[in-house]
């Protein structure tokens, strides 16, 4: 058997291999020790961190709907300095790149986010988050619009040189317009797609299940929505695109590839098998092998239409 | 005190999983002996290996340890048929596999000093108690003038009494319809126990009514007071941060149940109990 070559580099960030955690499903890494190598993983992504401590949305947050769940979590997070102090120093203990996930309610807690991390050696890169559906101010305001996507990329392009990934939403009329958008004002790579804006209602109460009313779809049931967005984006962009939503297995994360990601992330599927990153790599490797691929880039846009 | 056992996921073994009363089972399955440091009050999640519908991991609390020769060699857990993941749950048979990940969250606290305890149960809500009884047994603790209260709509909600009758504890059974015990709700004769009783601590585990009802009472006769809270959890490692429920309304401070539970000291959720 010859050795595999699953490196890919997204965006100036060199993976071992292009199966990364998504934000929001993976808590700060820690969560996970014991349960999981995490030297093994290509990236982390940890959860999306603000200026300071959120509390995030009453509950209910979360339900389970067919094939996915709907989560409402209103980005609790410890805040930036309390992750950079208290929960960055368990994950430097892994070779792993850590990408950080900013979320802003202005472009300036952006770019303040931006200039705190920029100077912390152990930070890789910043997934910049304009696609929360679950938060009032900022998050996916930035994100369904071309100007402000741009605005808010620009300005975190000022205040640093870490590679920046730029988390799009589905909840847009032309996803290629907005990626576009961000490519130009300077993002190195995108990561898509973030939760699709759903709701579930109890008809007994008639009331919503979620108290923030809406929340945000994740699972299988958003992979086919996932996949056509990450090819229509894949295709229109020069930068590295990440593919997100409702990879569950190996397979799954191929066809990912195969569309023209040059890495995945791994979100709701590590709820239901915190082993799910790890199967996804070893799986992607047992492909390889049988289909004699020996770098993973034959893969990466090899979709034949 | 022994330190807790830390979390992990295995592949475990149905010994078995038999109807007790209607709708309700309890399963056996096998378990690392890491298990021996689990506390009561703890929790596991299940997935059946190879299924997504229902998508996510149920969380159960640990009824019993299970031990041959002195070790522990599995868990068994209690559980009612209330959906599509115990509908099928209920199907497994003995030699099947589950994926398992535990022990799991805070349990409940076991003070050397304790001599007398109320234990009051809402209907399945008596799994983990009988996990509690068990260790205090275990640890010489005398429960001779300890007391159960169990409750439940109907005789077939009154679980495991022979259980607690075994340890020499005084149950008192109430159901909702009279077919069993007292007609009633389970926190009338608690009410009427404690108007001529003092214990050191209250444990208690049902329905959310239920446990806010007791931590009014608790905190009426100011007297400590353990609830185990059950909500609707994702990961149940502490990563999603949907099992969250209310600490401080004032202050919008959230708990996560699978964390920082499900085991609380109710006067901290005060917020959530207290009415």
């Amino acid at each position: 058997m010859t050795q595999k070559n699953l490196c890919v580099d997204i965006g100036g960030v060199e993976l071992k291999n292009p199966v990364m955690t998504a934000s929001g499903t993976f808590g700060y890494g820690q969560e996970f020790d014991g349960l999981i190598d995490l030297d093994r993983l290509g990236g982390i992504i940890v959860k999306g961190l603000s200026l300071l401590p959120s509390s995030g949305n009453p509950p209910p947050r979360i339900i389970e709907t067919p094939c996915g769940m709907l989560n409402a979590i209103g980005l609790e997070n410890v805040g930036i300095q309390a992750f950079i102090n208290e929960k960055l120093p368990f994950l430097n203990q892994f070779s792993t790149p850590v990408f950080v996930n900013i979320y802003g309610k202005t472009v300036e807690e952006y770019a303040d986010l931006a200039s705190q991390i920029d100077s912390v050696a152990d930070i890789a890169g910043i997934e910049v988050n304009i696609s929360c559906p679950n938060v009032k101010a900022g998050g996916v305001a930035f994100g369904v619009d071309r100007r402000a996507a741009a605005d808010v990329i620009t300005r975190v392009r000022r205040k640093t040189t870490k590679p920046i990934m730029v988390k799009l939403s589905p909840n847009v009329t032309d996803i290629v317009a907005i990626a576009k958008s961000v490519e130009s004002a300077g993002a190195d790579s995108i990561s898509l797609i973030n939760t699709i804006t759903a709701m579930a209602i109890d008809i007994e109460t008639r009331k919503p299940v979620l108290a923030n009313i809406t929340g945000g779809l994740s699972g299988p049931a958003i992979k086919p929505v996932a996949l056509r967005m990450v090819w229509q984006v894949a295709r229109e962009v020069k930068i590295p695109v990440i593919g997100i939503g409702g990879i569950m297995n190996a397979e799954d994360a191929i066809a990912f590839l195969i569309a023209g990601a040059s890495a995945v992330q791994v979100g709701t599927a590590n709820f239901i098998n915190p082993r799910a990153t790890i199967d996804i790599l070893e799986g992607i490797e047992s492909f390889m092998n049988k289909n004699k691929i020996d770098d993973i880039a034959e893969l990466i846009g090899s979709l034949k239409i | 005190m022994k330190s807790a056992a830390t979390k992990h996921q295995e592949i475990a073994d149905i010994i078995w999983n038999k109807e007790e009363k209607p709708g309700c089972f309890r399963i056996g399955l096998t378990c690392s002996k890491d298990y021996a440091n689990a506390i009561p009050g703890q929790f596991i999640t299940l997935h059946i290996p190879g299924n997504l519908s229902p998508l996510l991991r149920r969380p159960f609390s640990i009824h019993r340890l299970i031990k041959k020769s002195g070790r522990v060699i599995g868990i068994e857990l209690l559980y009612k048929v209330v959906g599509g993941f115990t509908e099928k749950l209920a199907r497994i048979n003995a030699g099947d596999q589950l994926d398992l990940i535990g022990p799991i969250g805070k349990g409940f606290t076991i003070s050397n000093t304790t001599r007398k305890v109320a234990f009051v149960a809402g209907g399945i809500g008596v799994a983990p108690l009988i996990f509690l009884a068990d260790a205090m047994v275990e640890t010489d603790i005398n429960l001779s003038d300890s007391i159960v209260f169990l409750g439940g709509r109907t005789s077939d909600d009154i679980l495991c009494a022979s259980v607690f009758t075994s340890f020499a504890l005084d149950v008192h059974t109430t159901t909702d319809d009279g077919s069993l015990g007292e007609k009633g709700i389970v926190t009338q004769p608690l009410e009427k126990w404690l108007a001529s009783n003092r214990p050191d601590i209250i444990y208690a585990c049902g329905p959310m009514p239920m446990l806010r009802a007791v931590a009014d009472i608790a905190k009426k006769n100011s007297l400590p007071c353990e609830v185990s809270i059950e909500t609707i959890m994702a990961c149940g490692i502490g990563a999603c941060l949907g099992c969250a429920v209310n600490k401080n309304k004032q202050t919008d401070t959230y708990q996560h149940v699978c964390i920082d539970g499900p085991v609380f000291d109710a006067s901290v959720m005060k917020n959530y109990l207290w009415s």
